[in-house]
């Protein structure tokens, strides 16, 4: 934390950041707090070992739209000094640091020389109540979700599959 | 938050405060600042705010192939196996994430899948829309990213020249040629911010 804020007095000092921005920054930073930079266990031996999604990379023809749904519905909080006009960042989960994640929506094509795609992403939503799941989907415009009792789907603007769903119905070890 | 920071700039900028006492003033009030900020968070509606990545889902021609690439490289068991499907967890039963504290998060795992995303829809079922988006990549968050021991990993696993991705990321593709980046717990979302 002390590091990061002795770099953005840095970046005030050389006029890289603007008061407005140096604010801002501090102001999110403040959510580091708390988050260990030690990672839960140490490096295997060989190959890697994986302990939470960094970010996911979304591609679509309007990042705003994307940004703008994600955040509202999905409750993810933008970070504003992110956001550059041809992308933004939404974190959510645990805090920066600490196995949080991020999705970066971003305008780009849909253009791919992989074989392989990746269909949806699923996000557990804890304390779930199927009931008020359904009424805020509603709220929000959504309608009524396919899926079944603890996990749905529902299509974001750019009819992108997004699964959402409780510990119980979605679950690796109870497949 | 932001009125403290302002008028602790003001402080700095007229001499008041050195550049130390800045600081330690900002990283204290961070911290304090995090603490009310939890606080109302936990009060807002939590109805529908997502907590972890679930899973993955990722389809490719050949979902055994794939699966044995990622457990290979990331040292990931492959449970639940069906004729199409198979998942990897991100840990052992009974592991908790990261930095969560629920009880109801699980470990997230990827789902690999061989299927025909364009077959019709069953009987009765809504036809599947085309999407006009795509996750392009995934980055995965490692333990104990070391930007030298990575690179001589990624050497081994047959990646001479991975695309380094600032200080504390790197990306190869996988078997199906599918963006792959494999970051540091040092990358979040504040950090390695985009141009603007």
């Amino acid at each position: 934390m002390e590091d990061f804020i002795a770099g953005l007095v840095d970046d005030l000092d050389s006029g890289k950041v603007s008061r407005r921005q140096f604010c801002e920054a501090v102001a999110l930073a403040a959510i580091v707090y708390g988050a260990g930079e030690e990672a839960a266990n140490a490096a295997p031996a060989q190959g890697f070992k994986p302990i939470a999604i960094n970010h996911i990379s979304y591609s679509c023809p309007d990042y705003r739209k994307a940004r703008d749904f994600y955040s509202s519905v999905f409750g993810m909080t933008p970070v504003p000094q992110a956001d550059n006009g041809r992308e933004a960042r939404l974190m959510f989960g645990p805090g920066p640091g600490n196995g949080g994640s991020f999705l970066i929506p971003r305008n780009g094509s849909m253009a791919t020389n992989a074989k392989a795609v990746v269909d949806h992403i699923c996000y557990t939503i804890p304390n779930w109540d199927e009931a008020k799941v359904r009424a805020a989907l509603k709220e929000k415009g959504l309608g009524e979700p396919t899926g079944r009792p603890g996990s749905l789907h529902v299509y974001d603007p750019f009819d992108y599959d997004v699964q959402f769903a409780n510990a119980v119905q979605e679950n690796a070890f109870r497949r | 938050m932001e009125t403290f920071v302002a008028k602790k700039i003001n402080d700095y900028q007229t001499g008041k405060i050195s550049r130390r006492q800045l600081i330690e003033t900002l990283t204290i009030a961070a911290a304090t600042a995090y603490t009310a900020d939890g606080a109302k968070a936990a009060a807002a509606d939590p109805t529908l705010k997502v907590a972890l990545v679930n899973h993955v889902s990722y389809t490719c021609p050949n979902f055994k192939q794939a699966a044995d690439w990622y457990s290979k490289v990331f040292n990931l068991d492959q449970v639940g196996e069906t004729k199409i499907d198979v998942a990897l967890p991100f840990g052992k039963k009974g592991e908790k994430p990261l930095g969560v504290t629920a009880n109801d998060v699980p470990l997230t795992h990827l789902i690999i899948r061989t299927r025909d995303l364009n077959a019709p829809a069953q009987p009765g079922a809504t036809p599947r829309r085309k999407s006009q988006a795509r996750i392009d990549h995934i980055a995965y968050t490692i333990a104990d990213f070391d930007k030298d021991r990575v690179r001589a990993e990624l050497k081994r696993l047959g990646y001479a020249n991975p695309r380094q991705d600032g200080e504390h990321s790197f990306h190869i593709v996988d078997v199906n040629g599918y963006d792959v980046q494999i970051s540091g717990i040092q990358m979040s979302a504040l950090t390695d911010l985009p141009a603007r």
